[in-house]
């Protein structure tokens, strides 16, 4: 019996989910080729580690093809419809936060909250001819928001696949949701966070997939979830 | 016609042939930019998208309407002009299937609004009867133009008149508007100087400033929100943040929204509602007068129909009259429809075509009539 736990193959998320490992003491042995992605744990051979990026983590999990993984939650809110049925977050890891947000050019004096979004948004089209466009590549997380949380249905989603904070400038949209650690980004590119347009507080967290394992494979996958989750409540 | 189609489908073609609705046949595969323009980005998950080979965004057709009048303004043929159509249409739903059947009939060009409106209640009244003669309907209607008679006529500011019109039909959202503007939120602290011509209500120099800021970060003054814009809306917000819904306003709200008669009551009901807040609803309570005559000449039972003030259904693009049909234990709409105005000038017609249709859920009726879904 081994399980798969898949974490991030690069970057600050790769090394701080190589620490956590290490402090729950499941130290994972690193190939000596890095272009391999594949590695073990010492002394466990029922854990198989795979490195795949953070946004495959997230649609592995959703697949159900590895047990465990660590990846951002709002990757996994994003990547898979109807997440819940599909993963359970065991523990959130204390790393990597991105808030996803709503922001508007900073000259838009007059909006501060959604419900001003909401406003532009209604009289938008008659003014110019086009809907409000929104920039993402948070397609769901965006439409969960706008349309389920707060009714507003009158807008474009424009898909933005890098560089987001820019599209306003470019004039590809008017408004972005995008994610963002420290804020500078955004205030570079004279953009504000709505003060309600915090869609999502994500971070690193430890998943599990909710797909059907043997009793072994379940109670293996439950002990190494809980041995990490243990290590950050000590 | 296939064995796909509901075995109903030649009564319901030979009614529409009798009622003078040419049968119009439009493409499975639709460009999906007017119908996520129309109904919103939620749109995006309920309805089957493809791309071409040159990237333009296609889809399964999810209803008639659009089609219909999109097809309309391309053949550039003359008004007035009825539709009816009988087709497949393709939805991601939890229930039930992917593929289902509508039917209904699209009124393009009547001037004589009240007599459209009415004709078109009588036709898919007459649809479901002879689908399921026998079942007792009960239609319930809704006017868009009346509840926006009773915000201007309240004296409500634009802005917020606005805000309650999107509102319509959805009770929770009319709720969350109602206790927005008992309390409106402040705005963010602005820059002082900015606070300054806000409180003097001077657009022109608050635009011009705007505008600098705009040029400094980059952003194009017409290619999306103008400085102009962003300035009237500001000081528009200004002013109304002094300004509260009085109870009495906000009471004479209620009672209106409360009002769920008969049809044969309703301009009654809403005459005395006018008398007692003591505004006047002008044409909005004419032309609604006008349509129930209207819809009483059809011959349609008025007794068996409801006028409650509060419904809407909610698509934008709706100007006036709403409706539904629903069996008479009304679980589930089995028709539904109503006026779209704006909606060919918003496809791109060159001068406003009025227009009022409706849509019949075949696989409900079949259903009901025993057959498969």
């Amino acid at each position: 019996m081994t399980i798969t736990l898949a974490i991030p193959s690069k970057g600050r998320l790769k090394d701080q989910s190589l620490e956590i490992l290490a402090k729950a003491g499941l130290p994972v042995s690193l190939p000596s080729d890095d272009r391999k992605y594949r590695a073990r744990i010492e002394g466990r051979d029922d854990i198989e580690i795979a490195f795949l990026s953070a946004s495959e983590i997230s649609g592995e999990i959703g697949q159900g093809t590895v047990d465990l993984g660590i990846t951002g939650e709002d990757l996994l809110r994003e990547n898979v419809a109807d997440w819940e049925s599909k993963a359970a977050i065991e523990v959130r890891l204390g790393f990597g936060p991105a808030d996803v947000v709503v922001a508007v050019p900073e000259s838009w004096l007059d909006v501060d909250t959604m419900a001003d979004l909401d406003d532009v948004a209604a009289e938008f089209r008659q003014r110019h001819g086009r809907r409000l466009r929104i920039a993402t590549k948070y397609w769901r997380l965006t439409q969960q928001f706008f349309s389920q949380l707060h009714g507003i249905q009158v807008y474009r989603i424009v898909e933005s696949l890098g560089a987001t904070e820019g599209a306003p400038a470019a004039g590809s949209a008017d408004v972005i949701v995008d994610i963002t650690t420290t804020g500078s980004t955004l205030r570079a590119n004279r953009l504000k966070i709505l003060s309600d347009g915090v869609i999502l507080r994500s971070q690193a967290c430890l998943v599990r997939a909710l797909r059907t394992r043997s009793p072994a494979g379940e109670a293996l996958a439950g002990s190494v979830a809980a041995q990490i989750a243990q290590t950050l409540r000590g | 016609m296939t064995s796909r189609y509901p075995a109903i489908a030649p009564d319901i073609l030979a009614l529409f042939a009798a009622r003078n609705a040419a049968t119009v046949d439009v493409p499975v595969l639709q460009p999906a930019d007017p119908f996520l323009d129309m109904a919103g980005e939620d749109l995006r998950r309920r309805i089957f998208l493809t791309e071409s080979e040159t990237g333009a965004a296609l889809c399964l057709r999810p209803e008639f309407t659009i089609p219909v009048c999109l097809d309309h303004i391309a053949s550039q043929a003359g008004t007035p002009r009825r539709y009816s159509y009988l087709g497949e249409v393709f939805r991601q739903r939890r229930e039930g299937g992917n593929e289902f059947f509508q039917a209904g009939i699209e009124d393009l060009g009547d001037k004589d609004t009240a007599s459209a409106d009415a004709r078109s209640i009588a036709d898919a009244h007459a649809l479901l009867s002879l689908a399921l003669s026998g079942v007792p309907l009960t239609v319930t209607l809704g006017d868009q133009s009346v509840f926006e008679a009773v915000l201007a006529a309240l004296g409500l500011p634009r802005g917020w008149r606005m805000r309650l019109a999107r509102a319509f039909g959805s009770a929770e959202q009319l709720a969350a508007a109602l206790a927005d503007l008992a309390n409106p939120p402040k705005n963010g602290a602005l820059p002082e100087a900015v606070a300054t011509l806000v409180a003097d209500g001077d657009q022109e120099r608050l635009a011009e400033h705007i505008a600098a800021d705009m040029a400094d970060a980059g952003l194009s003054a017409t290619a999306g929100r103008t400085p102009q814009e962003i300035a009237r809306r500001l000081v528009e917000k200004a002013e109304l943040r002094s300004v509260r819904l009085s109870s009495e306003a906000f009471s004479a709200l209620e009672t209106f929204l409360a009002i769920d008669v008969p049809l044969n009551e309703a301009a009654a009901a809403l005459e005395q509602f006018a008398k007692s807040a003591g505004v006047s609803l002008g044409s909005a309570l004419a032309n609604f007068s006008a349509r129930v005559d209207a819809v009483e000449a059809e011959g349609l039972p008025l007794a068996s129909i409801r006028y409650d003030a509060a419904f809407g259904r909610p698509l934008d693009y709706y100007t006036g009259l709403v409706f539904e049909i629903s069996a008479g234990d009304g679980a589930r709409p089995l028709a539904g429809g109503g006026r779209y105005d704006r909606l060919l000038t918003l496809l791109g017609a060159k001068s406003p075509i009025p227009g009022v249709g409706f849509s019949v859920w075949l696989d409900r009726i079949e259903t009901m009539r025993g057959g498969k879904a």
